[in-house]
């Protein structure tokens, strides 16, 4: 009796895991492992061509342009985090304050969010277009750019990469901005009528009592940042395409051109093993910190 | 006086807030606006874009003239499903991984765990040989089986089924419940609040999803959205406007969603992000 009972659990407990699993391993974790043996060969897009050993490992260590690619990628996370923590900050707090606008702030902070990518960069594209884009079209009507003048936003690569950091700061912004907000509502209102009877003036509860507590959700959100900085493409292929002359190439891009365009899929997935590592090891050390979080939380 | 100098910061940090909030919107709109001009209009300043005569026509052009009603309608039904199944297939693991005692249950909840480390991103090239070999490259089972099974999304669940008594599931039990009738009376349910949020999240990720689309489909009709759209952007190279309302086709229904669920996506990231 009690053996058919546990027979039967266990044959319903699988069976209901069953269909997760199948997915799961076959789209999660068999193309790990497969990406492992693809980039030990010479392979195309129409399968495996001869099996070359280190060979796709070794070549990237000398790619001028693998190193370029990461070199972009890392230029984009050092200018994208800051930025987007420092503005998460800020559009939190102001979005923590009780005024009547409240929710409406949060929406509008959160909206750009919930746009798709290709969505998000057109309009930016359109945006800084020249002649008839929004952006020279304010400056003008400001008189900042003389009529007649147009600043050719994606021609040069600085002002390339400005773009695509504001646009990436307007488009994502709002998910840190949230995470920013529910840790300042965790902060107890006690804390804040101590300070007020103290006489604190505002700016310095800010700096001396909300920044300190703070400090968990700035790391997560720190670490959420760079890991997502680190797997930027959608939006630099569909701004600049990676230009001017290459000059904005992130690593996924070069990844994805030189597996699908130039065909060469076990050096492509060679190559994806270095941001594998990059992202594993900057995941790890976020659910440390959000361990650690945790644990003072609950003690 | 101390008292006014506050009343008057407080003023300036609400203007600031409040104008921020018409910069982070003011892209959308002035998408919204450019859609609903005639194409080949004069543009002499920034209000021309802004200004009248308005037309709905660019949406019927391109939902009866163009590709973009079959990117949409697959985006739709690629959402839909993907939703669909990721609700079914993580709620039916996840009750068997919190409710049911079976051999191997702890081990097979460390392996779906895995999942929470593989960046999808740094798989892309593999995952595409394994879609490739089974075939389903340009289908609509290509586009939606990758993204079902989403550990977080079980790991979700599991934590809000262990909260589900036992002794609830152990009473239905011994009025003679099986296990499926168990798991569609009592827990789905209970569950709604949870499965609604994972619902959203889905539905909109499925809806903004770029990478993977764009490898699985080679064939315009198999588009979604996101691929389609920078394509058909492209054929135009002068006028915004038919670019413009194909954009705000893209993003209409995800907007309406997050209006309409505002509250709930809100506390979703919040839950997961931190808890996570």
């Amino acid at each position: 009796m009690i053996k058919s009972r546990k027979l039967r659990n266990m044959a319903t407990g699988l069976g209901l895991c069953f269909p997760f699993f199948t997915l799961y391993t076959v789209f999660t974790i068999w193309p790990v492992i497969q990406g492992l043996y693809v980039s030990l060969h010479k392979w195309s897009l129409m399968g495996k061509v001869k099996y070359v050993g280190l060979d796709n490992y070794i070549k990237f260590l000398s790619d001028q342009k693998f190193v370029d690619a990461l070199k972009h990628t890392v230029i984009f996370v050092t200018l994208s985090v800051p930025f987007l923590v420092v503005m998460a900050f800020i559009l939190a707090l102001f979005a923590n304050r009780p005024v009547k606008i409240r929710r409406g702030l949060r929406i509008a902070y959160y909206l750009p969010s919930i746009i798709s990518v290709s969505v998000a960069s057109f309009i930016a594209k359109y945006m800084f277009a020249p002649y008839m884009g929004f952006v020279n079209g304010i400056l003008h009507a400001i008189g900042f750019l003389e009529s007649g003048t147009e600043i050719q936003w994606l021609i040069d690569t600085n002002h390339a990469w400005g773009v695509i950091t504001v646009m990436t700061v307007w488009w994502t912004v709002g998910f840190s901005m949230l995470l920013y907000l529910s840790a300042l509502q965790d902060i107890p209102p006690e804390i804040y009528e101590a300070a007020e009877i103290d006489g604190a003036a505002k700016w310095q509860q800010l700096l001396s009592i909300v920044l300190p507590l703070l400090k968990p959700a700035t790391y997560l959100i720190v670490m959420l940042q760079v890991i997502a900085s680190f797997k930027v493409f959608g939006q630099i292929q569909l701004i600049t395409a990676g230009g001017p002359a290459g000059s904005t190439k992130p690593l996924i891009q070069y990844i994805y051109e030189t597996g699908f365009t130039k065909n060469n899929m076990g050096y492509a997935a060679a190559m994806s093993y270095v941001l594998f590592a990059v992202l594993v090891v900057c995941t790890l050390i976020q659910r440390t910190i959000q361990k650690k979080g945790e644990q003072k939380d609950e003690s | 006086m101390n008292h006014k100098k506050t009343n008057a910061g407080s003023v300036v940090l609400t203007f600031l807030s409040a104008m921020m909030a018409i910069i982070f919107l003011a892209p959308v709109i002035w998408a919204f606006f450019v859609s609903l001009q005639y194409e080949g209009k004069q543009i002499k300043s920034v209000a021309s874009w802004f200004s009248p005569p308005y037309t709905f026509g660019n949406y019927l052009d391109l939902i009866i003239g163009s590709d973009v009603a079959k990117w949409l309608l697959n985006s739709v039904i690629v959402a839909i499903l993907v939703t669909m199944l990721t609700l079914l297939f993580s709620a039916m693991a996840a009750y068997a991984l919190s409710k049911i005692k079976f051999t191997g249950r702890n081990n097979l909840f460390l392996y779906f765990l895995l999942g929470l480390m593989v960046p999808g991103e740094a798989t892309i090239v593999p995952l595409f040989i394994t879609a490739n070999s089974i075939h389903v490259i340009d289908t609509y089972a290509g586009l939606i089986l990758p993204s079902v099974a989403a550990s977080m999304n079980l790991v979700i669940m599991v934590t809000f089924f262990k909260g589900i008594p036992d002794s609830l599931i152990e009473a239905a039990r011994i009025d003679g419940a099986g296990e499926l009738m168990i798991f569609a009376r009592i827990i789905m349910p209970l569950s709604k609040a949870v499965l609604s949020t994972i619902s959203i999240f889905s539905f909109i990720g499925s809806w903004n999803n770029y990478l993977w689309p764009l490898l699985c489909t080679m064939d315009s009709n198999k588009f979604t959205l996101p691929v389609g759209i920078p394509i058909f952007a492209g054929t135009y190279t002068v006028d915004y406007v038919k670019p413009m309302t194909a954009n705000m086709i893209a993003s209409m229904p995800a907007i309406i969603i997050y209006l309409i669920f505002e509250k709930q996506i809100v506390q979703g990231i919040t839950m997961s992000g931190v808890k996570g």
